[in-house]
This record gives structure tokens, sequence and C-alpha cells, in this order.
């Protein structure tokens, strides 16, 4: 029973009126955004008092930690150990007659990525001129520093004083050892703008042995130790308005302090510094002098032109202490090796046994195997890298010149060969399309260069395997030792047959961990929970170490092949996992279908059930390779010098003590643009084919 | 003209269904003439589903026997095979395979199961996309068709393995009441070319027109069975005239 009150039957609705629609209002197009960059920032960053605050602190850690990151790697960091150590950190101590086979797998691969481009992507017009930018600059950019920028000067210490700084003494060098080559000139002065006062002498940066470094360091704790008595006294300032009150115990703390410190007189006097002459003679390698003179303060450069390659002696002697600032004299690294002999079958000598000694200069890579003058039956003192280091804070100039032209200089022309390749790879890719005929080439024009993209993909594994590890018969591609594997090399094999062997191992056992005959099953299942359950490290241990007490013929298989091993076996367990998820996802009703249709059991797994699963755990297979990627890092731990291990083994050498940061820096970089390359790729596989067109 | 003495084409005999303790199929005995429409009808969760499931092997039966074609259903997986290479089954969610192309959907079967060649089974699923009105879409990916074609695609591909008998699980419930009609059409058309068919349907129109028999279905049992018009018009048991109320 309805009331008068009841709102649905109030007499306004009632007259409900007749509409018929005849009108189409007409499609239009949507009113512009009227958005311009302000008021982007103004909805974007500023809408709310606390997007404000997260604006202001983003922006401060966006200005100041790139700023003081880009700081450290131009004024501190020491990048020759990337420059000097590419070669390791690339292929490991892979024989150096097997090179060409690494060059020829890397052009191998640019040749298939160009045609993977051609075939599957849609390069854009501005993709080759970029590409084309950077690697001219990357000839232009050495060649003009080079040209340009003058070598930073070297530091040397002369005269017959100590030098203290400190607890460090360093004893007067008379002879200085260094290796040259034909024409080059030798400059040298004495320092006479850095002796004016302790400050000024705190600002020398250049290539300095110890005694430069010592002058420095005790001006830089001078100066530290005067700053420190002012600030001492001005908190005993009892008269001054802003004085804070000190208790009896901070007063007793601050008069020691103040009693330990003295005020010195400034370095540059005490050590009469660049106040006297130094007598200086060049000797060449058979103790000869070629030029000799005496160097008073404020004299203009002296110079000496070099008239052969070899050693060196700089004889710098005087009373007191001198800072020359010499050119034409740089650190080195002395490298030792040994030959073994060599016999062939009749027992007869190839090869003798040998011992010798390689001098490479830091600033241009020279080396030379000169043998080492001695002095009184002592080798002659050299300026080695890890005494004459560069000192104070690096301007820009000399990190172009020292550090980024060298690096540059060696990558440029492998850069330029890989980019040829894939350009030709790119190349012969859209040429097959046009010229081979194809019967569906109206529905799908890329179809020829899309199959040949798929068989290049799937022979280059084979391909790069055979390549870098040799056929033994025949004689043509001869066997590599792999223990001599490292590097970017060794996590490149080993990663790539991981990740190729081990996604089919996965897929048949998430299909034996879902099929219905119970041994199967079981088996499947024991096997991935006992993996999953493991460290990779323990199986790569287990590989190692106790495969080879288990059976002896094992013992003898390559460390790296029972890495390998070690590495599928584990990443199965994983992948099978993710494919089982991928497996239950799909609706029973394919399957149905599928039957319905009459197809067998496999049938129905390889043609429907396996491909929509395999697409839908896409992200998560690409994430498991990636980690895959990473983890062969643990090889490290087991004797194997991949990447990882490369950067650890760097840095332990003496010469680059310290240089943690740059080496894993480098790593880093080396890791993350191989991932992302992993991950772009998933992304593009994700919206290719039946995914572009699938709607949930 | 004679009348030839047609062997039933299939062939239910006290077919009974156990899902765990519940009995879905109790004592269900039907033959289907070859060339038959059989329509099958009843309230949800009455085994229509179920029974049609029986006959292509999607559920086993436990009890009774199930003879298609002259082959015995048996666990033997061999006659299972040969039993659905014959029929032809259409479900009420398409169930297309959406990672293949219309014409892959359609052309899989027949080359891996009849080992047909790639270019017969291809101009066979056109043939057969051009029968069900839809040959334009012969490239495109299920999920670019809309629910209609979708149907439509999924008969042609059951009919691409040339079946005897055809069946169809509610084969227009998940449509668009605009959708509906085409699918029908292309059933009736379908009907019209002499194919065994057993629908389970709810669309009424459809059975009227087109079946020559309609079976209802209540809890698992057959209750009463003929032709359209007795069916319609001239409902007995008290089960059938209750939903035939209710749903007309």
């Amino acid at each position: 029973m309805t009331t008068a009150s009841d709102p649905r039957r109030s007499s306004a609705l009632l007259d409900t009126a007749t509409v018929v629609n005849y009108d189409e209002p007409p499609y239009k197009t949507p009113p512009a955004l009227v958005v311009g960059p302000l008021a982007w920032v103004r909805d974007n960053l500023l809408s709310s008092p606390f997007n404000i605050a997260l604006t202001i602190v983003s922006g401060i850690l966006l200005i100041v930690l790139p700023i003081s990151f880009f700081g450290w790697v131009v004024g501190q960091a020491n990048w020759f150990v990337i420059n000097f150590n590419l070669r390791q950190f690339m292929v490991g101590r892979y024989e150096v007659d097997a090179e060409w086979r690494v060059a020829l797998v890397v052009l191998m691969v640019a040749f298939t990525i160009g045609a993977l481009l051609a075939a599957f992507s849609y390069v854009s017009r501005r993709l080759p001129i970029l590409v084309g930018i950077v690697v001219a600059l990357c000839f232009i950019v050495p060649l003009a520093i080079n040209t340009v920028l003058p070598l930073p000067p070297t530091y040397l210490a002369a005269g017959d004083a100590d030098i203290v700084s400190g607890s460090s003494t360093q004893p007067p060098v008379p002879n200085l050892g260094f290796v040259a080559r034909t024409g080059e000139t030798v400059r040298l002065r004495i320092a006479e703008d850095l002796s004016a006062d302790d400050p000024t002498l705190t600002t020398l940066h250049g290539f300095g042995d110890i005694g430069a470094n010592l002058l420095r360091a005790s001006a830089a704790g001078r100066l530290t130790n005067e700053a420190r008595i002012v600030e001492i006294d001005a908190l005993f300032a009892a008269d001054l308005p802003n004085a804070r009150i000190l208790t009896d115990n901070q007063r007793a703390v601050l008069e020691t302090e103040r009693g330990r410190l003295a005020v010195t007189p400034p370095i540059t006097e005490s050590t009469a510094l660049n106040t006297r002459s130094i007598r200086w003679r060049l000797l060449d390698a058979t103790l000869e002098p070629i030029g000799s003179g005496t160097l008073a303060p404020g004299d203009p450069f002296a110079s000496v032109t070099l008239p052969a390659d070899g050693w060196y002696i700089l004889e710098k002697t005087g009373a007191g202490t001198a800072l020359l600032e010499t050119y034409g004299i740089y650190p080195l690294i002395e490298r030792n090796f040994t030959r073994s002999e060599v016999r062939d079958e009749s027992g007869v000598v190839t090869q003798q046994a040998e011992r010798y000694n390689e001098y490479l200069r830091m600033t241009d890579s020279w080396i030379t195997r000169a043998i080492r003058p001695e002095i009184d039956g002592d080798p002659v003192p050299m300026t080695i890298i890890i005494d004459t280091q560069y000192r104070g804070d690096r301007s820009l100039n000399d990190y172009l010149r020292v550090y980024l032209a060298p690096f540059l200089e060696a990558t440029n022309d492998a850069l330029l060969w890989i980019v040829i390749a894939a350009v030709f790879g790119f190349g012969v890719a859209r040429l097959a399309d046009r010229v081979i005929p194809s019967p569906v080439k109206a529905l799908k024009p890329r179809a020829v260069s899309q199959r040949m993209g798929i068989y290049l993909l799937v022979a280059l594994p084979v391909l790069m395997f055979v390549f870098i590890y040799g056929i033994g018969i025949g004689g043509v591609l001869p066997i590599t030792d792999t223990r001599r594997w490292g590097g970017l090399l060794l996590t490149i094999m080993l990663s790539m047959v991981g990740i190729i062997a081990s996604f089919p191992l996965g897929v048949l056992l998430a299909l034996g961990r879902r099929s219905k005959l119970p041994v199967v099953s079981a088996a499947s299942t024991i096997y991935i929970e006992f993996v999953r359950g493991v460290p990779l490290i323990a199986v790569l241990f287990m590989a190692q170490l106790l495969v080879p007490l288990i059976s002896p013929t094992l013992a003898e298989v390559d460390n790296v092949f029972r890495a390998m091993v070690g590495i599928i076996l584990f990443s199965a367990a994983y992948l099978a996992e993710n494919v089982r998820g991928g497996l239950q996802a799909i609706p029973p009703g394919q399957e149905e279908a599928a039957k319905a249709l009459g197809l067998a059991g496999w049938q129905v797994t390889v043609f429907v059930t396996l491909p929509q699963a395999l697409r839908l755990v896409i992200p998560a297979l690409v994430g498991q390779f990636i980690s895959l990627l990473k983890d062969t890092s643990l090889v490290a731990i087991v004797g194997m010098v991949d990447l990882t291990g490369i950067a650890q083994s760097t840095v332990a050498q003496t010469e680059f003590l310290g240089t943690r940061r740059e080496v894993y820096i480098f790593i880093t970089i080396i890791y993350f643009v191989f991932c992302y390359v992993m991950a772009a790729i998933s992304r593009r596989l994700e919206a290719s084919g039946s995914g572009a067109a699938r709607r949930v | 003209m004679e009348t030839q003495i047609r062997e039933p084409i299939i062939v239910c005999r006290g077919v009974n269904k156990w899902f765990g303790e519940f009995q879905a199929l109790r004592d269900v005995s039907v033959e289907v003439m070859p060339q038959e429409v059989v329509v099958v009808i009843g309230p949800s969760g009455s085994g229509k589903s179920t029974f049609i499931r029986c006959i292509n092997r999607l559920e086993e039966h436990q009890e009774g026997e199930i003879i298609v074609a002259d082959v015995r259903l048996t666990h033997d997986v061999r006659n299972i095979a040969t039993i659905r290479r014959e029929i032809g089954m259409v479900f009420q969610q398409f169930n297309l395979f959406p990672h293949l192309t219309v014409l892959q959907n359609i052309s899989l079967a027949p080359i891996n199961v009849r080992n047909w060649s790639r270019d017969k089974a291809e101009s066979k699923a056109r043939e057969l996309l051009a029968r069900v009105g839809i040959p334009e879409q012969a490239d495109k990916y299920p999920g670019q068709l809309s629910g209609g074609q979708q149907q439509r695609v999924a008969i042609a591909r059951a009919l691409a393995m040339e079946p005897k008998i055809m069946l169809f699980d509610e084969p227009t419930s998940a449509l668009d009441p605009e959708m509906v009609r085409e699918v029908l059409d292309v059933m009736k058309e379908l009907a019209g070319s002499g194919m065994t068919m057993v629908v389970v349907t709810h669309e009424m129109g459809f059975a009227r027109e087109v079946a020559d028999r309609v079976l209802f279905f209540d809890q698992g049992r057959i209750v009463e069975e003929g032709t359209p018009d007795h069916f319609f018009d001239n409902p007995q048991h008290p089960r059938t005239k209750l939903f035939l109320s209710q749903i007309l």
C-alpha cells in the first residue's frame, strides 16, 4: 500500500514524457589538455605539504649526490686500475693466441643483435644518429684530449735533508730510474710556485714521489694543528660575548691538547724549501751522462732530449730540501714473467726457459723489457706506481688526460667493430626481407628476417661454446684450457650454458611434478624440494669437492664444467616451480577443449598448455635468469675467477690497494648492463604476438 | 523409398556416475540416431552437462555402458582417442586457444591428429570460417573477437575434424542476447545439413524449431523425453510441467 507521501508516487514523476533522440551528437576530438610545465609542477610536485617536503628532499638529494659522486670520480678515484686490467676483466687469463676467437664471438653476437633488431623491433630514425655520434665521440674525444691537454708534472724531492711528517721519515733519494722513448724530452725546474707558504704547498697535485707527498702532508698537518690551536684559544677566551661556559673537566682536556700542539714554524721556512740550488745529471742505462746542470730557484726549465728507448737515471743532489717539477718522468708498473722450457716429442728444446721483467709506463701504456740498471750493485730505485702516485685533488684536465683518454683509446676500436657488425647484421636482415620471396609477404613483411633471426639466435650459443672452448679433432680449433677462462668471458659462458640447459630441464621437472604417474611425480618433487633447500654455494662446493671423491673419472672433468652442471641443476628446480605456477593458471577448459578435439596428452601439453603457461610466467622466468647471471659470481668462492673473482684479485694487488670502490663500481655497471638488456627483452617478449592482442 | 534400418550412433545404457558420494547420473539410458538433433534441457545441477561430457569421456562413468559409433567407451586410451576424433564439442566458455590465431586454432587438430598437410588444413579452415560467416577474421587472435564470433570459431574448430557427432554444452549461455542469434543460426544450418547433434541449452525457441527430440533431465535422471510438440504443448510429468511453467 502506498501513501501520498511516497516519493515514487509524487505527481511530478507520474507525467513521464516520452523522449525520442533522433539527432546524434557529433564525435568530437577531446579538449586539449591545458597543462603547461608550471601547472604540471604545481599539480604533481607541490600539491600537498607532504608532496612539497618530498620534492624538496628529493631535489636536494638529486643535486647533491651526483655532484659529490662526480667530484669523487674526477678528483680522487684511481681509474688506472680499470685501464690496466681491462683485458683481465674481459677474458681473464685466456690464451693470447686464442683471443681472436673471443673477438669473433663478440662480432657474431653483435651481428645477431643487429639482425634481431631489424626483424623484430621498430628502430626509430634517431637511433643510428645517436649511435654514430657516440662512436664518433669515442674517437674524437681522446684525440682532442691528448692534443690539447698536457700531462701533469711529476714532483720529486731533492736535497740531502731527511723529510719528516708526523712519524714518517723519508731519507733523500739521489738516484731515480725511469723509462722513456726516443725523442722524448725531460724537463725539470725547481717548483718555486709551491714554496711561497704552507697553504700553497698543500695544493700540490700531480704525480709525486714519497718525499713530495710527505712535504705536502706535513704542511697540511701543520695547518690543521694551527687551526685547532686557534679554536682552543677561542674557547678559553672568557671575555667574548658568546664564549661557552666550560666545565673543569672539559677545560683540563683542552689544556692537555693545547699543550701537545705546538705552534711550529711553517714547513716551507723550517725546511728552507727551495732556497738552495740543486745539481742534476741525467744518465742513460750504461750510467753515461747525457745531460747535467745546476738549477737555482727561479731558473727556467732545463731540458734534455733522450736519444734512445729504455732506462734513464735522474741524479739529483744538493744541500737542504728542494721540490723539483719534472715532465717526462712517469710512474711505472713492473711485471715479472717466467716461461718454462718447452720440449717437443723428441725431447728437443723448442723454447728456452726464461725469466724477464716488463716495465709499463702508466701514462701511455708503453712497455719495455729493458733491464733495470744497477748502481753500486743495487738496482736503481724507480718511479714505481705504488710510491709515485697522483697526489692531491685531481684537476679535471688531469682526469681527462690520464684516465679517460686512455680508457677510450683502449675501447674505441672494439666499440667501432661491434657497431659495424650490428649494422651489417641489420642490413643483411633488411636485405633478406627485400630480396628473398616468401609466401606470407603481404601479411608478415618481415617473415624472412624473423625466421633468420630465430635461426641465428638458436645457433649462437652453440657457436659461442664451440669457438670459445674449441674442438679437439682436426686441429682447427684446439681446445682451450678452461682453467684460464676468467672475467666477463667466464661469467657469460656460465650464465649462458646455465640458462639454456636449465630451461628445458625445469620444464620437464614441472611437467613431471604435475604428472599423474606417482613415481614421476614423487621423484620430481623430491628433487625440487631438495635442491631448493640447499644454497648455491653448497651446490658448487659439492660439485667441486665431493664429486671427485665419488668417482675418479668424474674428477677429471674441468672445474668449469662441474660449476656449470651445479648451476644447471640448481636453476632447474626454481624454474620448475615458476613453470608449474604458470601451468596451474591455465583454465581447465583449455585442456578439455584440446582433448575434445582428439589431441593426445603430449600434444595438449606441447601445443596448448605449455605455450600459454610459459607466456604467463615470462616475468618470473626472466627474473630467474637475471638472478642466475648474478649468482655466477659465487664461483669466485670455489676458486674460479669470473668477473667478481677478477675484481677481488685485482684489489688484492699491491699496486692497486685501496681501489675497491672503482673496481666494484666498474663491475656493477657491467652486470647492470647485461641484466637490464635481459629485462628489456622480457618486456618485448611479453608484448609480442598474442600478448599484444590479448584482452584480459 | 525404402526406410533403412539405422543403427543408433550413440547408445547409453544404465549409465551411473558419482562425484565422490554424490550421484550425478542415475540409470540414464538414451539412444541417438544418426542425423538426429537431440536437445537436453533441465534445471541447473540436473546432470545434463555431465551427461554429454560422459559421451566424449571428459567425465568417466562408473557404471553402465556408452557405445559411440560402435566403439565402446572404456578405460582403453585408444578407444577414447578414436571416439574423440569423431565427436566435436562446443563449450559454454568457448575455450579457444588464445595464443593461436583463429586459423591456427581451427587447423591445429586436423594437422596433428588427422595428419593433414598445412595447406589442406588451412583451406578447410577458411571454408569453415566462410560457412559460419566470418571469413575475414582468419588472422586475428581470439581476444580480438566478440563473443558471438568466438563461439562461431569454436564451432568451426570442432567441424574441422569432420566429426560424425557434435555436442553443444550451453553454447549461447555466455553470450549477449544480440549475439545469441548469430550462433543459433549457425547451429540451425548445421542441423539442416544433417549433422547428429546433442545440444544442452536453455533456448526453447531453438528446441522447438530444430530439435527432433527433447530430453528433460532432473536430479540425474531423464524425467521425460519426446518430440518438441509433445514436450512443449503436452508435457506429462508434473516435474516437467513445473519446469516449463517457470521458464516459458
